[in-house]
């Protein structure tokens, strides 16, 4: 074999650095370096970001915290295929009215520590989660349960009861839940973090759930933690699978280890050198390069969110006219954005429903289509404003989009658009809120439960506007009766008819301008395979297999 | 000797309390509220922020606030909690040792090589391995951080795995015990290499021209005494005054290091502390940065003496 001279270079440096690597010996151990892993007993390595809070499930709200957790937990409900909510821990879950909803448990399902899972696990769960005084991040979640509002009298009223008249376990694996009003996607809601059960080993003698529990959370899922997660220290969550665990087991693997990293890039040069499994946030600047070294180990698949120009209508009355909104949608061409400026991590947007959920239809925003000629032809004619500022948090990565779509109005309209950063997103609603800024702003939405409804009245209802994400102020009775009809409905399906009606209204109106949905881009290393990501961005463990 | 290293350490009093004032008022200033951001890009219950922001005393004046912290650490030893209920003290136990250990690394990969390089071309000026030596010094000076270290990274880390299948040098993380800081140090020891090896190099080369070397070497003395004794003893002193210096640097200057290597330090947690505005991390991280500085130097001082018996203190 010939050897080049770079070669030898950095073999001989690499050589010298074996020899003090060597001297200094001693303290190393073997913390996952094992190469080609054959065996059970090497992990499965999955990248992680830091998980924000400890980790309970009512107080974690965002992506890293939510992945571990569902490796220790087991939903009510999980989705199929089609997008449907399928009963996981739960036998059945149903409703005559779409308010009283009766939750049979199944009976197998036990806790890491040997205790049965009962339905009164779910009741001290939630109610603890409700509860103001606990400060948990997901308490809204139970915000459609009756009772929730004696939990959450405000800020510095005392609270005088412990539990949510509306929440009963009947027996121990029967689950009595009413809500405040009927709700037809509550089973879809279901297979949410915040819905988790607690043990009873997870409250302290206060009543609160104690920080031991929050290192080392015992779950009733697949995986068991293997010892506490020291956050700030530790850099891999170990755990393995769980024996009494009723469920679909992995084949030929026990071990999962969640590799932590605070930038994607490094993971995946990890990945790369067979030093990590599986990593699903690849960045824009890794998926060149991904498709050719991975090949088929590359995965692209619809992701759930989606990435909007956001219109302060309520602030601002030069853009009340729908021509003029309709105009600037017009003017976006989504397709060399979501191709050019996010290299294909991101598709164009032609509905406010993504197409990862039931509900999409395609082309249904007749408005998305590039078409400048039409979209000048109608701001001229509604007397569009003659300047625009286009406002986006400089902290996320969204200058370059921002200013494709500046340019684009600024070449298609004729006017003088402008992308102006805010230092973070909070500041643009600050500003919102005392009306200060009155341009465009970018707003993203990622769902909470996979259901049409969650893309809709959240952001766009009356009601959104003081409590919600109803950040532009949009307000149409003719939507909130929709979204109410939907809610009331006998069935899922038939609640997503209603939805898609009020889905209709805003395709008419464009109280936001949906710009881009987001696509999750993953690879695999080769020692697994058969690695699937379902509705939740949550690897189904049970599927991988160990090559 | 003894007063003056304690005189030095009351001084140092002041120091660190006008130090976390400072820095206390200026994460306080910043704009945007804390707990909001803490909810990411929705917007967070109005009913939770009122509660947390009563939690975390963000309602209270600066100074209060101040003196809520002051306080815990003054008479308790309490550095305070992260918004995660975290106690700051436990993380930045463990992100300390982590940034200490890749500091030392670097520190001792700087000097070793440094020095020996700059000793190198000073006996050997005028050579080609003198100029070869300034002129990788200057390659090293011009490359950022951020390219050698992906580099090196890509090329050590992952090409040489998959070539030769040997797992020498770790990308990422600190699993692999001291072998992680290997790579990694030296990256973070880059540029400080190359200044480190010209200052040894101007300061042995002055050092070598002047008259007690020329008596040494007229007496008769090797070669070997009088380039190790004589000349190199006297060259030190600026070169620890930097080494001193430096390992401040490198330990607030980690940062760029530390993500590149996903090495779970202070400069990284720093970053992130001063993004969610969490004061008590914020003030901690930096008061023992201020305390490492403020020993080091007094640790510079005090070798001078070592070196120098000229040196005295009083």
């Amino acid at each position: 074999m010939r050897v080049t001279k770079g070669a030898q270079i950095v073999a001989g440096t690499a050589l010298l650095a074996l020899a003090v690597a060597a001297c200094g010996g001693g303290a190393s151990n073997n913390g996952g370096t094992a190469t080609g892993g054959g065996s059970a007993e090497t992990p499965v390595r999955m990248e992680l970001g830091e998980p924000q809070e400890l980790l309970v499930p009512s107080n974690t709200t965002e992506s890293e915290g939510a992945e571990t957790l569902a490796a220790i937990f087991e939903p009510l409900v999980t989705y199929d295929e089609n997008k449907n909510a399928v009963e996981a821990a739960a036998e059945s879950i149903t409703s005559d009215d779409q308010k009283v909803w009766t939750i049979k448990l199944k009976s197998n399902y036990t806790w890491h520590n040997g205790e049965p899972l009962i339905a009164q696990n779910y009741v001290d769960a939630w109610n603890y989660a409700a509860n103001q005084e606990n400060a948990q991040g997901a308490g809204y979640f139970f915000g459609r349960i009756d009772g929730f509002a004696d939990l959450n009298p405000g800020e510095g009223k005392p609270v005088t009861t412990k539990t949510m008249k509306g929440l009963e376990a009947v027996d121990d694996t029967t689950l009595k839940v009413t809500l405040a009003a009927p709700f037809s996607q509550f089973k879809v809601m279901l297979g949410y973090t915040a819905f988790y059960p607690l043990p009873k080993a997870a409250f302290g003698p206060d009543g609160k759930v104690t920080q031991a529990y929050g290192e080392q959370p015992i779950g009733q899922g697949l995986f068991k933690m293997d010892k506490p997660y020291k956050k700030g220290t530790d850099q891999t969550i170990d755990m393995t699978v769980y024996d009494k665990y009723p469920g679909q087991k992995p084949k030929n693997w026990t071990k999962l280890q969640f590799k932590l990293y605070t930038d994607s890039d490094v993971a995946f040069n990890d990945l790369q050198a067979n030093n990590l499994d599986i990593h699903d946030s690849l960045s824009p600047a890794a998926i060149a390069t991904a498709k050719s070294t991975l090949g088929e180990r590359y995965q692209d698949q619809p992701d759930a969110g989606v990435g909007y120009i956001g219109v302060p209508l309520k602030y601002n009355p030069e853009l009340n006219k729908v021509e003029i909104r309709k105009a600037i949608s017009m003017a976006i061409d989504r397709k060399t954005i979501a191709e050019t400026v996010f290299s294909g991590t991101r598709a164009p947007a032609d509905d406010f429903i993504n197409p990862a959920i039931a509900g999409y239809r395609q082309g249904a925003c007749k408005a998305c289509t590039y078409n400048p000629a039409e979209a000048k032809k109608l701001y001229d004619e509604a007397g569009g404003p003659k300047t625009l500022e286009l406002g986006y948090n400089a902290d996320g990565g969204h200058k370059e989009w921002m200013e494709a779509v500046a340019n684009n109005l600024r070449q298609n309209l004729g006017i003088e658009a402008t992308a102006k950063p805010f230092e973070k997103f909070a500041s643009i609603l600050d500003e919102l809120d005392a009306k200060t800024y009155k341009g465009l702003f970018r707003m993203g939405w990622a769902i909470d439960y996979p259901s049409a409804e969650n893309y809709l009245s959240p952001i766009f209802s009356t009601g959104a506007i003081k409590t919600g994400s109803n950040y532009g102020g949009y307000s149409n009775e003719k939507f909130d009766e929709l979204i109410a009809k939907g809610d009331q409905a006998a069935t899922v399906e038939e609640g997503l008819k209603f939805y898609q009606q009020a889905d209709d209204i805003l395709n008419e109106e464009l109280p936001y301008i949906p710009v881009y949905f987001y696509r999750n881009n993953s690879g695999y290393s080769t020692s697994v395979k058969n690695v699937k990501i379902n509705l939740l961005n949550q690897i189904e463990w049970a599927d991988v297999e160990k090559v | 000797m003894g007063r003056y290293i304690i005189r030095r350490l009351l001084q140092s009093i002041p120091v660190l309390l006008g130090a976390t004032f400072l820095i206390f008022s200026i994460v306080f200033a910043l704009p945007g509220d804390p707990i909001a951001a803490l909810a990411g890009e929705k917007r967070a219950d109005p009913n939770l922020v009122a509660i947390l922001r009563e939690q975390y005393h963000l309602n209270d004046p600066l100074l209060l606030q101040y003196w809520h912290y002051i306080s815990g650490v003054l008479f308790r030893a309490d550095f305070g909690v992260t918004f995660a209920d975290v106690p700051v003290s436990q993380i930045m136990a463990g992100k300390f040792q982590v940034t200490i250990n890749l500091a030392v690394t670097a520190l001792i990969i700087e000097a070793l090589v440094g020095v020996g390089l700059g000793l190198w071309a000073a006996l050997r000026r005028g050579t080609a391995i003198d100029t070869m030596i300034l002129a990788s010094t200057l390659l090293l000076i011009s490359v950022p951080t951020l390219v050698s270290g992906f580099i090196l990274q890509f090329i050590l880390g992952v090409k040489l795995k998959l070539w030769t299948g040997l797992d020498i040098f770790p990308i990422a993380g600190i699993s692999n015990g001291l072998r992680s800081y290997l790579l990694p140090g030296f990256v973070l020891a880059g540029v400080s290499i190359a200044y480190l090896t010209r200052l040894t190099r101007t300061s042995l080369a002055e050092t070598l021209r002047s008259d007690f070397i020329r008596t040494a070497t007229a007496k008769g003395l090797s070669r070997r005494r009088v380039v190790g004794r004589h000349a190199l003893r006297n060259a030190l002193i600026p070169l620890i005054t930097f080494l001193g210096a430096d390992l401040g640097n490198l330990m607030g200057g980690a940062v760029i290091t530390e993500r590149i290597f996903n090495l779970p330090g202070v400069g990284l947690q720093l970053f992130d502390s001063v993004y969610l505005r969490e004061q008590p991390m914020v003030v901690g991280i930096v008061t023992v940065l201020v305390l490492i500085y403020i020993l080091a130097n007094l640790a510079v001082d005090v070798m001078y003496a070592v070196l120098d018996p000229r040196i005295r203190y009083e």
